[in-house]
């Protein structure tokens, strides 16, 4: 019998500075396809991707790239491509000097005819003979996109990819990663914006705090977002009536008048939507203000956490 | 070997467009400018005591300090280093052609103006020419050694150049001087005895005997690259989250 050897594979993980957790506990493997790894920003993200890559070791737990040790095995970069958010490209150098020095280094056959074909790949042809310092912030995402690509890697990891992008670029390199995803790469890429990750990954891997707050198909944990109970504050012209009377609608668990104001905790957000402000007009009630308290990335993360 | 070539020639052009190293150019040429003005003014003092307490007690270990932390160091810095730890490539592959760039860089910053040096205050006689090469090929074994123990000291610490100038001016600058016994732990000291042995000149204090010389500057030399690939095989990123 033959076992399938994950392309990724994290086995209770963690890694500290000090006293500081980075990564607290983590598992998870992953095979072919396209990954997102959302989280705020100091979650851990970097931090993963970069075990995974396999430049940070481990303080506890096992990282494995297709069934090898991460760290301190260069052999496994040749089936990796990294492209790095925060790690500078020369800027002495060209665009395609950049490329061909990587290609060079992967020891590719052919590396000038690699070299040009995945800068065109990434849309940086007209530009490749520019001294990289000219560049502007997407273009050097882009180059190094092109760089990890010159040895056709079978496991692509990518920090922040859309961070500078325009939209337009953003559409392009999507729709490269999908189609790099259908040839049976294994692609991991991290971003703190939920969107990116809803347009793009099929498979995602929720970090908070250090900690993998969920991880799976990417349908069922947005549902999880979207049906966990929400919070709202109220501001209106009779808060104690309101309260009262939105507390009699099944959308509605709870109510608390804090502050002067009316504290409203919802099972279910588009039915609270709903709802409101046909309750406070039958009721003769002016809603001045309805705010959201717990509607940022850190709460739903921390509700992933804590579930 | 393309590899290799690749990260000699990226290296060596990372070194020649750092303003670091254009302006410690210029200090290497400024004994160059002292023998100009001593010739001008009409002096003409001994070759050997500029060579000796500018050029390689001054001159040199700065100069290799300098190329030899910008080796990696800087690219560690800036990280630029991880496009090249990111491929499948031995560390000692790396290390070496590191090394290589950093005592090359050196030697081509500080022999010419030993040379230009030694010919102006020394002239063209044949035991002024001796004077002049041995000086010039101590310095280019020295510095070498130098520019590679740096080198590894740039991947192991984050204040290399702090800690590269601390052994510079207070270990081989005073300390080495007083304690005897200790002199065997000095570049300088070995660099010195090279230089003695091939041009007979005083060169201060009893110089270490030639083969205790070459002997030290080699083990610096092999443990420079050793140490380098050991660290760059045990190097880890630093990470903002």
């Amino acid at each position: 019998m033959s076992t399938v050897v994950p392309a990724l594979q994290l086995d209770h993980v963690s890694r500290w500075y000090g006293n500081v957790v980075a990564v607290n506990d983590v598992s998870f493997a992953l095979g072919a396809g396209v990954t997102g790894l959302l989280g705020p920003n100091g979650a851990g993200k970097s931090t993963l991707l970069h075990l995974l890559a396999g430049l940070l070791a481990p303080s506890a737990g096992t990282v494995h790239i297709g069934g090898r040790v991460a760290f301190g095995d260069p052999m496994v970069y040749s089936m990796v491509g990294l492209v790095p958010e925060r790690e500078a490209v020369p800027g002495y150098l060209t665009g395609r000097e950049f490329v061909r020095f990587n290609a060079d280094l992967q020891g590719v056959a052919d590396a000038s005819a690699v070299t040009d074909g995945v800068i065109a790949t990434v849309e940086l042809t007209d530009a490749a003979d520019r001294s990289i310092r000219t560049y502007s912030k997407g273009m050097r995402q882009r180059i190094k996109l092109a760089a990890a690509l010159v040895h056709e890697p079978s496991i692509l990891l990518l920090d922040e990819p859309f961070n500078g992008l325009d939209p337009r670029q953003r559409l392009h390199m999507m729709e490269l990663l999908r189609r790099m995803a259908a040839q049976g790469r294994a692609i991991l890429f991290s971003s703190h914006i939920l969107e990116e990750v809803e347009r793009l990954a099929e498979a995602i891997l929720v970090m908070f705090a250090g900690r993998l707050a969920a991880s799976g198909d990417f349908r069922s944990i947005r549902r999880l977002m979207t049906d966990r109970p929400h919070r709202f504050t109220i501001r209106s012209s009779d808060d104690r009536a309101l309260g009262a009377a939105l507390l009699s609608d099944p959308a509605v668990f709870g109510v608390d008048l804090l502050d002067g104001r009316l504290a409203v905790q919802a099972s279910d957000l588009g039915a609270f939507a709903r709802i409101v402000a046909p309750v406070a007009r039958a009721a003769g009630i002016r809603l001045h203000e309805l705010t959201p308290t717990d509607d940022t990335l850190e709460s739903v993360f921390s509700y992933l956490v804590r579930r | 070997m393309r590899a290799f070539v690749a990260i000699v020639g990226v290296t060596a052009r990372a070194l020649a467009g750092r303003r670091r190293t254009l302006l410690i150019a210029l200090l290497a040429w400024l004994p160059v400018l002292l023998a100009i003005l001593v010739r001008i003014g009409g002096g003409r003092p001994d070759a050997p005591e500029i060579l000796d307490a500018l050029v390689i007690r001054t001159v040199c270990p700065l100069v290799a300090l300098v190329v030899g932390t910008g080796a990696i160091g800087s690219e560690i810095e800036d990280g630029t280093l991880v496009f090249q730890l990111i491929k499948p490539l031995p560390r000692w592959l790396v290390a070496l052609a590191k090394g290589l760039v950093a005592a090359f860089v050196t030697s081509v910053l500080i022999v010419p103006p030993m040379v230009v040096t030694g010919l102006l205050l020394g002239g063209l006689g044949p035991d002024a020419i001796q004077t002049t090469g041995g000086f010039a090929l101590a310095g280019l074994v020295g510095g070498s050694a130098y520019a590679i123990g740096f080198t590894a000291l740039g991947v192991i610490t984050g204040r290399a150049l702090i800690v590269g100038l601390g052994y510079t001016l207070i270990w081989e600058g005073v300390l080495a001087g007083i304690l005897e016994g200790t002199r065997f732990l000095s570049v300088r000291q070995a660099t010195l005895g090279v230089a003695a042995a091939l041009t007979g000149e005083d060169v201060g204090e009893e110089p270490l005997a030639a083969v205790l010389s070459i002997g030290i500057l080699v083990v610096v030399t092999v443990g420079g690259l050793a140490l380098t690939t050991l660290s760059l095989r045990r190097f880890q990123l630093r990470t903002a989250d």
